[in-house]
């Protein structure tokens, strides 16, 4: 940690180089200045003053208020963050994080910090198997935000077309706008395309399910697995994979960036070269040997751990598509019952 | 002159299941009585790689003067149980590490800090298998 003052210190995430002591006396200045030039205009502003009327004073009078607020707001909270050590204050949330009136709220179950609850991907009960797991990034939203997008732009450029058009039939042509008419309706005619392919796929290839014996995952144990895939097509293959993927979420400069790399993958079931047929959907029902010693499923605030079932299909004359199911692993030792550590923050 | 912070895990086990019941010592050194304002001491797990860095507190706890007879440098033992999440990971983007840390307080806000790792669990590598 840095001694001494620098006018420039490297800052990634919360992370920062220079001393925490001139970083927090430099917050609670900041706050502290706030707050007093928000008391001191809020004290000029009622004073009699001819040029302000009624009306606006209230609005001033507002901004000031709101000035004031976060000004006193954030100085007692820097007051209170300068004695107390990262890890005290960890574990004043863990203290109130552990009040039974909130711990359903959690995203965690008690028994398990950080392994996300499964609550969701249990709700629905299977026609084969105990659950039908749910789907991440249904097809109907791409579908839904596409057709709104291409019939903003269709709308917007038809009104375009009508301007130009109505110019050239008074004998005033617009060349610029004709300029900008040809690219702006060249998106639109690939809005529609790409949207009417999205719509045919989604039609054509049908919904995929897909159910699991049990859950949630301890590694090392055996499940079943049952998949099914309507639609009227002729597929070249159909895959269904076990995915891990790790995500990161980092700041750089003023952006928040997430990064995700797959650390494992395994092909549970692979099929080539079939027909569905309208009305019959492909099943199949397969075993999960899943693997020991691999991490279990884990959230923090900016990093994950997360588990999937990734189906995989490549149809004839269409492109891929890809149905992602997630899945809650938990650490594979049997838990045992959770004796509260005694903390004395 | 910085206090020395020794810190010994009971068996030296290097690696632990959950469940399991860590016991520790810590002691502070090479500082006076009256230059320590206040130690804590905790058992937690920090995570390290691209993404920000998260903690989380398992045990914790603060001793000032009074609660040790006017001297906090002498040998303390505490215990806890660990919790079953979240296990040491070493991944590619994310690594997860567990340890105990003792700090020690000083006069006019002075810190310093040790660190004793441990393993929770026994998670294998990240490796892509393809």
């Amino acid at each position: 940690m840095a001694r001494r003052f620098r006018f420039w210190e490297k800052k990634r995430g919360d992370r920062r180089t220079g001393s925490k002591m001139v970083g927090s006396a430099g917050e609670a200045a900041f706050f502290g200045s706030l707050f007093l030039f928000g008391t001191i205009a809020m004290a000029a502003l009622w004073a009699p003053n001819p040029w302000i009327t009624t009306g606006s004073k209230w609005l001033v009078g507002m901004v000031l208020a709101s000035l004031m607020f976060i000004g006193a707001g954030g100085f007692i909270y820097t007051l209170l963050l300068v004695g107390t050590t990262t890890e005290r204050r960890r574990a004043l949330a863990k203290r109130a994080r552990d009040i039974d009136l909130l711990t359903d709220a959690l995203p965690s179950p008690r028994d398990f910090p950080n392994v996300p609850r499964d609550v969701n991907l249990t709700n629905s009960p299977g026609i084969k198997l105990a659950y039908r797991l749910p789907i991440i990034g249904s097809p109907s939203w791409r579908l839904l935000v596409v057709g709104t997008f291409t019939l903003l732009w269709t709308a917007m450029v038809s009104v375009l077309i009508i301007l130009a058009v109505r110019k050239y039939l008074v004998g005033n042509p617009d060349w610029y706008l004709t300029v900008l008419v040809i690219p702006f309706a060249a998106v639109g005619v690939w809005a529609i395309y790409y949207w009417l392919r999205l719509l045919l796929l989604a039609t054509a290839i049908g919904p995929t399910s897909l159910e699991i014996s049990d859950h949630p995952i301890y590694p090392g144990r055996d499940y079943r697995v049952y998949l099914t895939q309507a639609g009227a097509l002729r597929v070249q293959s159909l895959t269904i994979s076990l995915v891990c993927l790790e995500e990161a979420t980092y700041r750089q400069g003023t952006d928040t960036r997430t990064e995700r790399r797959r650390v494992f993958e395994d092909v549970v079931f692979t099929r080539e070269n079939f027909e569905i047929l309208p009305g019959i959907p492909c099943e199949h029902e397969c075993d999960l040997q899943f693997p020991t010693g691999v991490m279990h499923s884990f959230q923090s605030d900016h990093n994950a751990v997360q588990w999937r079932l990734v189906v995989r299909g490549k149809v004839e004359r269409w492109s891929k598509f890809e149905r992602v199911f997630p899945l809650v692993v938990y650490p594979a030792h049997q838990p045992r019952p959770v004796i509260d550590a005694p903390s004395v923050a | 002159m910085e206090p020395l912070i020794s810190i010994q895990i009971q068996g030296d086990r290097p690696c632990f299941l959950p469940g399991d019941v860590i016991e520790c010592d810590y002691q502070i050194d090479a500082v006076l009585p009256e230059e320590l304002v206040a130690v804590e001491a905790s058992v937690l797990w920090y995570t390290e790689g691209k993404g920000g860095e998260d903690m989380g507190v398992h045990y914790f706890e603060r001793r000032l003067p009074a609660d040790a007879e006017g001297d906090l440098r002498q040998w303390r033992r505490f215990q806890t149980a660990l919790p079953n999440s979240p296990l040491t990971y070493t991944g590619s983007l994310i690594q997860v590490h567990w340890c105990i840390r003792v700090r020690a307080i000083l006069k006019h806000g002075k810190q310093y800090c040790c660190e004793h790792p441990f393993r929770l669990g026994r998670v294998g590598l990240a490796t892509l298998s393809e």
